[in-house]
């Protein structure tokens, strides 16, 4: 039974449609704040593994280990002015911030998380089209932050959001073909591959060993869209200073960064669900959330690592790699996938 | 018609774009105005000045001996090299040359300048290029050569340590000792970092065949340092027009014909291999005797008077660092002029990023390793 339900039954004096409304709000809240505390969880990891890797202490002043830094930080962050630049288009620069937060919320309610102990399944929509829904939110981020580039008025943010538009155009073709090899796959064991749920219970074998080549142009477009080293050149801070987000103050420039780590989250969410057996596991009935999240906090770390340790490419590189490296990979890995589902019969 | 409404494009349809001088690629404070095509750079117009102090008019104020302090804020990341650079012509024109044992402490604390110099630029070039993490290796063994400054002198980095006719202090068996120590424990270090950059495809990538710099245009643009021996001139002063005791000493001028980034990096970090060959070497062929010409004592240095005009030439770590003194007989200088080579090198960058992308501008102005305290004066 999950969340929704039994919230349903909580309320169920009231008459129907109320309980269910009551328990729809009840779930964003849960959802917002599990995207919160996360989102903490990982700004103290990464500061505090970036310190290990670079033989610093990291943040050790404000909490027990430095663990209240954080929310110190945010306070500081919201009680600062937020300057308006002159000249900026006013609408799109005010809700392009937004955007991005709410792409990254959207698409965090729209994964399977399995099963936590005595509360149940932890999904909040189980619907037939996630694994669409899930890319048409993923689609959002980039929209906001093409929006911060071109409406803040400032050539540095021209040219970070020009450059993102060249990176997203590059990677998201690979990306969604080695998805599809994905649903190709499933298609041969269940009805309706793309509810994300199924895709993830038919792992049998985890979809990462037979679709090595998928996972990795996945986990590369996933780097790429999350945009941190080595493909973050539409923010490099030694050429564009911050790129879309340079004339963002206060909570604005809270949200892209928010967007940032929160993107690195889910996309190990992402990588480990559709390639990495997800939930499954031994007790999964019980733990599975614990799985899902173990793989994610190790992918995680994978992905600091990288940001941490490799210089940035250029951008023609990066849209060179896609069309004539990830393209060709992907309809790779497609063909594969589609004598392993007819041939073999994984 | 001129095109005064730099917010729009100009009659090519480039737009331009004021990089600096607050900007975290700079290095400091260069201000940038470049002409944008896109991505690809059209024309770069290096604007200079921000960090200027007036350095040279101060010392032909001051007395002779109360210059120094101001040679050691020029290039601050490499100070003793700056102090060794003006004692070279100060002492020519004052004619009180150092005892021989300070002239080996001279050499071992310039060489370990030199190194902490290239590894703050090798720290700095991979910020540059978006790599974090080994600029804080780089900056781990730069603080060690910084305690042993503090050991000998006090202070980490303007050292203020050497004097007209000497060194302010003598080396003593701890700080040998610590030398000793640093150098042998920093080649594996050393070689950690270097493989950090060099083992990474994507370092290669943005370095191998980007910023050429022909020897013939380095050499009219008054290129010098390491961005020359990197184009394949094999040029340094230390052997050229050997200093202090660099003649009795036994190293190698590394030199490149690759003429790229990636050589200048190579260039620089064999130069620290180097280096450390020079300190072994000469922290054992130190000589016993005084390391203080008496004649320049402390009660007699604000007296002291030259007369006559004197250039002096030295290899700082950036380059062919010259100082020009006149005397005219009273206890200031009459005149002081300093040959900086960032300067000299910078002037280099308008024509290295012509028709290269931003990310490529950032990476040539990188290697060029600028240090604005020596630029600017």
């Amino acid at each position: 039974m999950n969340v929704l339900l039994r919230l349903a039954q909580f309320f169920a004096p009231l008459t129907h449609y109320p309980a269910y409304i009551l328990a729809y709000l009840f779930e964003t809240l849960f959802l917002i704040i599990f995207v919160m505390v996360s989102l903490v969880a990982m700004i103290y990891l990464f500061r505090k593994y970036m310190a290990r890797l670079q033989l610093r202490i990291g943040p050790n002043r404000v909490g027990k280990f430095g663990t209240l830094q954080l929310i110190a930080d945010s306070l500081k962050l919201v009680g600062k002015e937020s300057i308006l630049p002159a000249g900026r288009d006013d609408l799109p620069y005010r809700i392009a911030p937004i955007i991005v937060f709410l792409g990254l919320v959207l698409s965090f309610a729209l994964l399977p998380y399995g099963q936590f102990f005595y509360i149940g399944s932890l999904t909040v929509t189980n619907s037939d089209v996630s694994l669409l829904l899930l890319f048409a939110a993923l689609a959002i981020m980039p929209i906001g932050e093409i929006l911060a580039g071109f409406s803040s008025r400032n050539k540095y943010a021209v040219v970070g959001a020009l450059r993102g538009v060249a990176k997203d155009v590059s990677f998201e073709i690979p990306m969604m073909i080695s998805v599809l090899a994905l649903v190709m796959m499933a298609s041969a064991k269940t009805a309706n591959p793309l509810n994300l749920t199924n895709l993830v219970e038919v792992q049998f074998i985890p979809y990462g060993i037979p679709q090595i080549i998928g996972l990795g142009v996945f986990f590369i477009a996933m780097v790429a869209r999350a945009s941190y080293s080595p493909f973050d050149m539409s923010e490099s801070d030694s050429e564009l200073v911050s790129g879309h987000s340079i004339e963002y103050t206060g909570m604005r420039f809270g949200m892209f960064y928010m967007g940032l780590f929160g993107s690195i989250f889910l996309s190990s969410l992402i990588v480990s669900l559709l390639y990495l057996g997800g939930y499954n596991g031994p007790f999964s009935g019980y733990a599975g959330f614990v799985y899902l999240l173990i793989k994610a906090v190790i992918l995680v770390l994978i992905s600091f690592t990288i940001w941490l340790s490799v210089p940035r490419i250029r951008i023609d590189k990066f849209v060179n790699m896609g069309w004539k490296y990830l393209l060709p990979a992907s309809i790779i890995n497609l063909i594969i996938a589609g004598i392993l589902t007819l041939g073999v019969g994984i | 018609m001129m095109n005064t409404d730099i917010s729009k494009p100009d009659e090519h349809g480039w737009v331009e774009l004021n990089m600096g001088p607050q900007h975290p690629s700079t290095h400091g404070v260069l201000r940038l105005k470049v002409k944008l095509d896109g991505e690809i750079i059209k024309e770069v117009e290096p604007v200079i000045g921000y960090l200027h102090r007036n350095a040279e008019k101060i010392c032909e104020l001051d007395y002779y001996c109360d210059s120094l302090i101001y040679f050691d804020r020029m290039d601050y990341v490499g100070a003793m090299n700056m102090e060794v650079g003006f004692l070279e012509a100060a002492e020519k024109l004052l004619g009180i040359p150092p005892p021989e044992r300070a002239e080996w402490i001279r050499v071992v604390m310039a060489e370990l300048s030199r190194i902490a110099s290239h590894l703050v630029w090798a720290g700095a070039f991979g910020l540059d290029l978006g790599m974090l993490t080994p600029f804080f290796y780089c900056f781990v063994e730069r603080e060690k050569i910084l305690r042993i400054f503090t050991e000998v002198c006090g202070t980490r980095q303007e050292t203020n340590y050497m004097s007209i006719g000497g060194v302010y202090q003598d080396f003593n068996d701890k700080i040998v000792h610590d030398i000793l120590e640093f150098t042998e424990q920093f080649p594996k270090k050393l070689e950690d970092i270097f493989s950090a950059y060099v083992k990474n495809d994507i370092f290669i990538s943005r370095t191998k065949g980007i910023g050429i710099l022909e020897p013939e245009v380095a050499l009219n643009y008054g290129v010098t340092g390491p961005m020359l021996r990197a184009s394949g001139v094999e040029y340094d002063v230390r052997k050229a027009e050997p200093y202090l005791v660099y003649d009795k000493l036994n190293f190698d001028i590394p030199v490149s014909y690759k003429k790229d980034n990636l050589a200048r990096f190579l260039v620089r970090f064999e130069e620290m291999r180097q280096s450390i060959k020079i300190i072994n070497q000469a922290v054992k062929k130190i000589s016993d005797g005084p390391y203080f010409n008496p004649k320049a004592k402390k009660s007699l240095m604000i007296r002291l008077r030259g007369e006559g005009e004197v250039y002096a030439r030295t290899e700082s770590s950036k380059g062919e660092f010259g100082v020009y003194l006149v005397g005219d007989g009273g206890v200031k200088p009459y005149r002081l002029r300093v040959r900086s080579p960032s300067l000299k090198n910078l002037s280099i960058l308008p024509y290295l990023a012509k028709d290269v992308m931003i990310a490529d501008m950032v990476a040539i102005s990188g290697t060029i390793d600028l240090v604005f305290g020596e630029v600017d004066r």
